[in-house]
Protein backbone atom coordinates (compact mmCIF):
# COMPACT_ATOMS: atom_id res chain seq x y z
CA UNK A 1 0.00 0.00 0.00
CA UNK A 2 1.32 3.16 -0.87
CA UNK A 3 0.17 6.20 -0.01
CA UNK A 4 -2.92 7.62 -2.27
CA UNK A 5 -2.16 10.89 -4.10
CA UNK A 6 -4.25 13.81 -4.65
CA UNK A 7 -5.39 12.95 -7.85
CA UNK A 8 -6.61 9.46 -6.06
CA UNK A 9 -8.43 11.66 -3.23
CA UNK A 10 -9.78 13.32 -6.03
CA UNK A 11 -11.35 10.46 -7.90
CA UNK A 12 -12.42 9.18 -4.46
CA UNK A 13 -14.46 12.80 -3.72
CA UNK A 14 -15.89 12.64 -7.11
CA UNK A 15 -17.26 8.72 -6.61
CA UNK A 16 -18.65 9.56 -3.22
CA UNK A 17 -20.37 12.42 -4.60
CA UNK A 18 -22.53 10.54 -7.26
CA UNK A 19 -23.19 7.65 -5.18
CA UNK A 20 -24.43 10.06 -2.31
CA UNK A 21 -26.92 12.65 -4.94
CA UNK A 22 -28.00 9.01 -6.33
CA UNK A 23 -28.87 7.60 -2.94
CA UNK A 24 -30.72 10.52 -1.83
CA UNK A 25 -33.12 10.08 -5.51
CA UNK A 26 -33.71 6.35 -4.95
CA UNK A 27 -34.54 6.31 -1.41
CA UNK A 28 -36.92 9.27 -2.11
CA UNK A 29 -38.29 7.57 -5.02
CA UNK A 30 -39.27 4.61 -3.52
CA UNK A 31 -40.25 6.51 -0.61
CA UNK A 32 -42.88 8.85 -2.43
CA UNK A 33 -42.91 5.86 -5.50
CA UNK A 34 -41.93 8.40 -7.76
CA UNK A 35 -41.09 6.78 -11.45
CA UNK A 36 -39.05 10.32 -12.09
CA UNK A 37 -36.84 10.15 -8.98
CA UNK A 38 -35.72 6.60 -9.50
CA UNK A 39 -35.16 7.24 -13.00
CA UNK A 40 -33.01 10.56 -11.76
CA UNK A 41 -31.24 8.56 -9.25
CA UNK A 42 -30.60 5.72 -11.84
CA UNK A 43 -28.91 7.78 -13.91
CA UNK A 44 -27.15 9.45 -11.94
CA UNK A 45 -25.54 6.24 -10.77
CA UNK A 46 -24.74 5.28 -14.11
CA UNK A 47 -23.27 9.02 -14.36
CA UNK A 48 -20.87 9.03 -11.82
CA UNK A 49 -18.15 6.85 -13.44
CA UNK A 50 -18.28 8.66 -16.45
CA UNK A 51 -17.61 11.91 -14.13
CA UNK A 52 -14.97 10.08 -12.44
CA UNK A 53 -13.51 10.19 -16.16
CA UNK A 54 -13.40 13.26 -17.05
CA UNK A 55 -11.80 13.93 -13.47
CA UNK A 56 -9.47 11.96 -13.72
CA UNK A 57 -8.81 13.32 -17.42
CA UNK A 58 -8.12 16.87 -15.84
CA UNK A 59 -6.22 15.26 -13.43
CA UNK A 60 -3.94 14.16 -16.10
CA UNK A 61 -3.75 17.69 -18.07
CA UNK A 62 -2.87 18.92 -14.26
CA UNK A 63 0.23 16.70 -14.10
CA UNK A 64 1.15 17.48 -17.15
CA UNK A 65 1.25 13.34 -18.05
CA UNK A 66 0.04 13.58 -21.75
CA UNK A 67 0.31 10.12 -22.59
CA UNK A 68 -2.38 8.99 -19.98
CA UNK A 69 -4.26 12.29 -20.92
CA UNK A 70 -4.24 10.72 -24.06
CA UNK A 71 -5.37 7.16 -22.92
CA UNK A 72 -7.81 8.71 -20.82
CA UNK A 73 -9.86 10.70 -23.61
CA UNK A 74 -10.30 7.57 -25.31
CA UNK A 75 -12.14 6.30 -22.58
CA UNK A 76 -14.43 9.29 -22.67
CA UNK A 77 -14.45 8.48 -26.64
CA UNK A 78 -15.79 5.20 -25.76
CA UNK A 79 -18.49 6.84 -23.17
CA UNK A 80 -19.59 8.93 -25.32
CA UNK A 81 -20.12 6.64 -28.25
CA UNK A 82 -22.40 4.82 -25.63
CA UNK A 83 -24.59 7.89 -24.51
CA UNK A 84 -24.78 8.93 -28.07
CA UNK A 85 -25.95 5.57 -29.31
CA UNK A 86 -28.05 5.20 -26.53
CA UNK A 87 -29.61 8.77 -26.84
CA UNK A 88 -30.53 7.21 -30.41
CA UNK A 89 -31.94 4.38 -29.18
CA UNK A 90 -34.73 5.95 -26.87
CA UNK A 91 -35.57 8.76 -29.60
CA UNK A 92 -36.27 5.51 -31.91
CA UNK A 93 -38.50 3.60 -29.29
CA UNK B 1 -44.47 -11.99 -13.44
CA UNK B 2 -44.82 -11.51 -9.98
CA UNK B 3 -42.17 -8.52 -8.52
CA UNK B 4 -39.96 -9.36 -5.18
CA UNK B 5 -40.73 -7.83 -2.50
CA UNK B 6 -38.51 -4.36 -1.79
CA UNK B 7 -37.27 -5.76 1.45
CA UNK B 8 -35.85 -9.07 -0.13
CA UNK B 9 -34.45 -6.98 -3.36
CA UNK B 10 -32.69 -4.97 -0.95
CA UNK B 11 -31.13 -8.03 0.79
CA UNK B 12 -30.06 -9.61 -2.67
CA UNK B 13 -28.55 -6.42 -3.07
CA UNK B 14 -26.46 -6.12 -0.11
CA UNK B 15 -25.61 -9.70 -0.03
CA UNK B 16 -24.27 -9.51 -3.42
CA UNK B 17 -22.63 -5.88 -2.91
CA UNK B 18 -20.70 -7.87 0.36
CA UNK B 19 -19.09 -10.90 -1.81
CA UNK B 20 -18.34 -9.24 -4.39
CA UNK B 21 -16.29 -6.26 -3.12
CA UNK B 22 -14.83 -8.73 -0.41
CA UNK B 23 -14.00 -10.10 -3.73
CA UNK B 24 -12.91 -6.81 -5.34
CA UNK B 25 -15.82 -8.12 -8.08
CA UNK B 26 -18.58 -6.02 -8.48
CA UNK B 27 -20.91 -8.67 -7.65
CA UNK B 28 -22.49 -8.90 -11.05
CA UNK B 29 -21.47 -12.74 -10.87
CA UNK B 30 -24.02 -13.62 -8.14
CA UNK B 31 -26.97 -11.31 -8.49
CA UNK B 32 -27.85 -12.39 -12.50
CA UNK B 33 -28.18 -15.87 -11.66
CA UNK B 34 -30.46 -15.08 -8.04
CA UNK B 35 -32.53 -12.21 -10.19
CA UNK B 36 -33.04 -14.55 -13.29
CA UNK B 37 -33.07 -18.28 -11.87
CA UNK B 38 -33.93 -17.34 -8.34
CA UNK B 39 -36.53 -14.81 -8.31
CA UNK B 40 -37.09 -15.17 -12.03
CA UNK B 41 -37.09 -11.64 -13.55
CA UNK B 42 -36.58 -11.35 -17.02
CA UNK B 43 -32.86 -12.06 -18.01
CA UNK B 44 -33.04 -8.77 -19.84
CA UNK B 45 -34.25 -6.70 -17.19
CA UNK B 46 -31.98 -9.27 -14.99
CA UNK B 47 -28.91 -8.19 -16.76
CA UNK B 48 -29.96 -4.49 -16.84
CA UNK B 49 -30.43 -4.41 -13.00
CA UNK B 50 -26.64 -5.87 -12.15
CA UNK B 51 -25.02 -3.49 -14.84
CA UNK B 52 -26.43 -0.29 -12.60
CA UNK B 53 -25.90 -2.33 -9.35
CA UNK B 54 -22.06 -3.42 -9.98
CA UNK B 55 -21.27 0.52 -10.94
CA UNK B 56 -22.91 1.35 -7.40
CA UNK B 57 -20.70 -2.32 -5.77
CA UNK B 58 -17.29 -1.28 -7.67
CA UNK B 59 -17.39 2.58 -7.16
CA UNK B 60 -18.20 2.27 -3.42
CA UNK B 61 -15.62 -0.25 -3.03
CA UNK B 62 -12.96 1.96 -5.32
CA UNK B 63 -13.51 4.98 -2.78
CA UNK B 64 -11.99 2.38 0.03
CA UNK B 65 -9.26 1.24 -2.57
CA UNK B 66 -8.27 4.79 -3.60
CA UNK B 67 -7.55 6.06 0.18
CA UNK B 68 -5.52 2.78 0.94
CA UNK B 69 -2.96 3.72 -1.87
CA UNK B 70 -4.04 0.35 -3.74
CA UNK B 71 -5.12 1.16 -7.27
CA UNK B 72 -2.63 0.88 -10.10
CA UNK B 73 -4.29 4.18 -12.07
CA UNK B 74 -1.94 4.11 -14.76
CA UNK B 75 -2.58 -0.12 -15.79
CA UNK B 76 -6.17 0.59 -15.17
CA UNK B 77 -6.73 3.06 -17.73
CA UNK B 78 -4.99 1.62 -20.18
CA UNK B 79 -6.76 -1.79 -19.38
CA UNK B 80 -10.03 0.25 -18.98
CA UNK B 81 -9.98 1.32 -23.05
CA UNK B 82 -10.07 -2.10 -23.96
CA UNK B 83 -12.63 -2.99 -21.36
CA UNK B 84 -15.29 0.19 -22.33
CA UNK B 85 -15.05 -0.69 -25.55
CA UNK B 86 -15.92 -4.35 -25.16
CA UNK B 87 -18.83 -3.55 -23.19
CA UNK B 88 -20.06 -0.99 -25.69
CA UNK B 89 -19.68 -4.09 -28.32
CA UNK B 90 -21.43 -6.67 -25.90
CA UNK B 91 -24.52 -4.11 -24.61
CA UNK B 92 -24.77 -3.45 -28.66
CA UNK B 93 -24.74 -7.71 -29.20
CA UNK B 94 -26.46 -8.75 -26.22
CA UNK B 95 -30.05 -7.38 -27.90
CA UNK B 96 -29.28 -10.35 -30.33
CA UNK B 97 -28.93 -13.11 -28.46
CA UNK B 98 -31.17 -15.80 -27.30
CA UNK B 99 -32.07 -16.49 -23.27
CA UNK B 100 -30.10 -20.25 -23.46
CA UNK B 101 -27.39 -18.51 -25.66
CA UNK B 102 -26.32 -15.81 -23.11
CA UNK B 103 -26.96 -18.56 -19.97
CA UNK B 104 -24.37 -21.01 -22.13
CA UNK B 105 -21.89 -18.16 -22.46
CA UNK B 106 -21.89 -17.51 -18.76
CA UNK B 107 -21.32 -20.92 -17.92
CA UNK B 108 -18.29 -21.00 -20.05
CA UNK B 109 -16.92 -18.19 -19.24
CA UNK B 110 -16.93 -19.05 -15.47
CA UNK B 111 -15.64 -22.70 -15.78
CA UNK B 112 -12.72 -21.55 -17.69
CA UNK B 113 -11.99 -18.70 -14.88
CA UNK B 114 -12.83 -21.13 -11.93
CA UNK B 115 -9.79 -23.53 -13.53
CA UNK B 116 -7.25 -21.19 -13.93
CA UNK B 117 -7.43 -19.81 -10.68
CA UNK B 118 -7.82 -23.23 -8.92
CA UNK B 119 -4.29 -24.10 -11.21
CA UNK B 120 -2.34 -21.25 -10.30
CA UNK B 121 -3.89 -20.21 -6.77
CA UNK B 122 -0.17 -20.97 -4.82
CA UNK B 123 1.76 -18.46 -6.86
CA UNK B 124 3.47 -15.25 -5.89
CA UNK B 125 3.73 -12.53 -8.29
CA UNK B 126 5.80 -10.02 -6.24
CA UNK B 127 9.59 -9.38 -6.13
CA UNK B 128 10.57 -8.85 -1.84
CA UNK B 129 13.73 -6.31 -3.22
CA UNK B 130 12.60 -2.95 -3.62
CA UNK B 131 15.45 -1.73 -5.54
CA UNK B 132 13.89 -3.30 -8.92
CA UNK B 133 12.30 -0.82 -11.49
CA UNK B 134 8.54 -1.49 -11.43
CA UNK B 135 8.44 0.03 -15.06
CA UNK B 136 5.63 2.33 -16.41
CA UNK B 137 3.31 0.70 -15.27
CA UNK B 138 4.21 -1.79 -12.41
CA UNK B 139 3.82 -0.57 -8.66
CA UNK B 140 4.57 -1.51 -5.63
CA UNK B 141 2.83 -3.06 -2.48
CA UNK B 142 3.14 -3.37 1.52
CA UNK B 143 2.43 -6.52 2.62
CA UNK B 144 2.84 -7.92 6.29
CA UNK B 145 5.17 -4.99 6.99
CA UNK B 146 7.67 -5.76 3.98
CA UNK B 147 7.50 -3.13 0.52
CA UNK B 148 7.36 -5.22 -2.49
CA UNK B 149 7.70 -4.32 -6.08
CA UNK B 150 5.96 -5.45 -8.57
CA UNK B 151 6.48 -5.40 -12.76
CA UNK B 152 3.69 -5.92 -14.88
CA UNK B 153 4.30 -8.99 -17.84
CA UNK B 154 2.91 -10.04 -20.66
CA UNK B 155 0.49 -6.89 -21.61
CA UNK B 156 -0.87 -7.99 -24.15
CA UNK B 157 -2.96 -10.90 -22.94
CA UNK B 158 -4.06 -7.94 -19.98
CA UNK B 159 -5.76 -6.28 -22.32
CA UNK B 160 -7.22 -8.94 -24.46
CA UNK B 161 -8.24 -10.64 -21.54
CA UNK B 162 -9.86 -6.92 -20.81
CA UNK B 163 -11.62 -6.24 -23.80
CA UNK B 164 -13.20 -10.03 -23.21
CA UNK B 165 -14.23 -8.84 -19.91
CA UNK B 166 -15.99 -5.87 -21.23
CA UNK B 167 -17.62 -8.11 -23.74
CA UNK B 168 -18.73 -9.87 -21.09
CA UNK B 169 -19.91 -7.49 -19.05
CA UNK B 170 -22.29 -5.73 -21.47
CA UNK B 171 -23.83 -9.26 -22.34
CA UNK B 172 -24.20 -10.85 -19.25
CA UNK B 173 -24.87 -8.40 -16.79
CA UNK B 174 -21.30 -8.40 -14.89
CA UNK B 175 -18.54 -5.78 -14.41
CA UNK B 176 -16.13 -8.08 -15.88
CA UNK B 177 -14.21 -8.09 -12.41
CA UNK B 178 -14.23 -12.02 -12.22
CA UNK B 179 -12.24 -12.06 -15.93
CA UNK B 180 -10.00 -9.51 -15.33
CA UNK B 181 -8.65 -10.02 -11.82
CA UNK B 182 -7.97 -13.88 -12.34
CA UNK B 183 -5.93 -12.82 -15.14
CA UNK B 184 -4.27 -10.16 -14.32
CA UNK B 185 -3.00 -11.77 -11.07
CA UNK B 186 -1.81 -15.14 -13.02
CA UNK B 187 -0.94 -13.94 -16.31
CA UNK B 188 0.76 -10.39 -15.61
CA UNK B 189 1.91 -10.59 -12.44
CA UNK B 190 -0.56 -7.93 -10.65
CA UNK B 191 -0.68 -8.87 -6.99
CA UNK B 192 -4.24 -10.31 -6.22
CA UNK B 193 -5.01 -7.04 -3.85
CA UNK B 194 -3.82 -4.63 -6.45
CA UNK B 195 -5.69 -6.65 -9.48
CA UNK B 196 -8.92 -6.40 -7.80
CA UNK B 197 -8.47 -2.70 -6.09
CA UNK B 198 -7.89 -1.69 -9.59
CA UNK B 199 -10.68 -3.23 -11.25
CA UNK B 200 -12.81 -2.21 -8.59
CA UNK B 201 -12.21 1.30 -9.89
CA UNK B 202 -12.19 -0.12 -13.89
CA UNK B 203 -16.21 -1.96 -13.31
CA UNK B 204 -17.95 1.26 -13.04
CA UNK B 205 -16.73 2.76 -16.39
CA UNK B 206 -16.99 -0.67 -17.97
CA UNK B 207 -20.43 -1.54 -16.70
CA UNK B 208 -21.65 2.32 -17.70
CA UNK B 209 -20.53 1.40 -21.27
CA UNK B 210 -23.25 -0.77 -21.38
CA UNK B 211 -26.14 0.41 -18.93
CA UNK B 212 -26.82 3.51 -20.80
CA UNK B 213 -28.01 0.69 -23.65
CA UNK B 214 -29.93 -1.38 -21.84
CA UNK B 215 -31.83 2.33 -19.99
CA UNK B 216 -32.38 3.38 -23.52
CA UNK B 217 -33.84 -0.03 -24.62
CA UNK B 218 -36.52 -0.04 -21.72
CA UNK B 219 -34.70 -2.56 -19.79
CA UNK B 220 -34.62 -0.86 -16.46
CA UNK B 221 -37.32 -2.16 -13.75
CA UNK B 222 -36.98 1.78 -11.88
CA UNK B 223 -38.45 0.04 -8.48
CA UNK B 224 -36.44 -3.63 -8.46
CA UNK B 225 -33.09 -1.82 -9.80
CA UNK B 226 -33.62 1.08 -7.46
CA UNK B 227 -33.73 -1.42 -4.46
CA UNK B 228 -31.07 -3.61 -5.09
CA UNK B 229 -28.51 -0.87 -6.06
CA UNK B 230 -29.60 0.85 -2.47
CA UNK B 231 -28.73 -2.78 -0.78
CA UNK B 232 -25.64 -2.83 -2.13
CA UNK B 233 -24.47 0.37 -1.97
CA UNK B 234 -23.71 -0.24 2.32
CA UNK B 235 -22.56 -3.52 1.83
CA UNK B 236 -20.23 -2.86 -0.08
CA UNK B 237 -18.64 -0.15 1.70
CA UNK B 238 -18.09 -2.95 4.68
CA UNK B 239 -17.18 -5.52 2.12
CA UNK B 240 -14.56 -2.94 0.99
CA UNK B 241 -13.10 -2.64 4.47
CA UNK B 242 -12.73 -6.32 5.78
CA UNK B 243 -11.56 -7.37 2.59
CA UNK B 244 -8.20 -6.07 4.23
CA UNK B 245 -8.42 -8.60 6.91
CA UNK B 246 -8.94 -11.44 4.55
CA UNK B 247 -6.10 -13.83 3.89
CA UNK B 248 -4.83 -13.45 0.05
CA UNK B 249 -4.95 -17.40 -0.04
CA UNK B 250 -8.17 -17.84 1.12
CA UNK B 251 -9.87 -14.71 -1.27
CA UNK B 252 -8.71 -16.63 -4.39
CA UNK B 253 -9.79 -20.16 -2.82
CA UNK B 254 -13.62 -18.44 -2.33
CA UNK B 255 -13.27 -17.08 -6.16
CA UNK B 256 -12.91 -20.30 -7.15
CA UNK B 257 -15.21 -22.03 -5.56
CA UNK B 258 -17.90 -19.25 -6.63
CA UNK B 259 -16.60 -19.50 -10.43
CA UNK B 260 -17.58 -23.64 -10.33
CA UNK B 261 -20.89 -23.39 -8.49
CA UNK B 262 -22.00 -20.14 -10.53
CA UNK B 263 -20.63 -22.08 -13.74
CA UNK B 264 -22.45 -25.34 -13.19
CA UNK B 265 -25.98 -23.16 -12.26
CA UNK B 266 -25.81 -21.69 -15.48
CA UNK B 267 -24.91 -24.70 -17.20
CA UNK B 268 -28.45 -26.41 -16.04
CA UNK B 269 -30.13 -23.37 -16.79
CA UNK B 270 -28.84 -23.46 -20.07
CA UNK B 271 -29.30 -26.93 -20.52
Amino acid sequence: VSAPTRLDLAIETALTAGLGTSAVFLVGGLALESAALLRAGLLLLMLTPVVRAVVVTVGLVLRRDWLFTVVSLAILGVLGSSLYTAARIAADR
Amino acid sequence: VAEPSTLLLFLTGAGTGLVGSLLGLGGGVFLVPLLALAMGVPIRAAIAASLISVIATASASATVNLSRGLVNLRLGLVLEVATSLGGLAGGLTAAHLSQRQLFATFAATMTLMGVLMAARSGRRNVIPDTSVDPGRLGGRILEGGTLYVYRVRRLPIGLLASLLAGAISGLLGLGGGIVKVPVLNTFCGIPIRVAAATSTLMIGVTAAASAFLYFARGDVILHLTAAVALGALPASLLGARLSERVPTRFLKLLMTAVLLVVAARMAWAAR
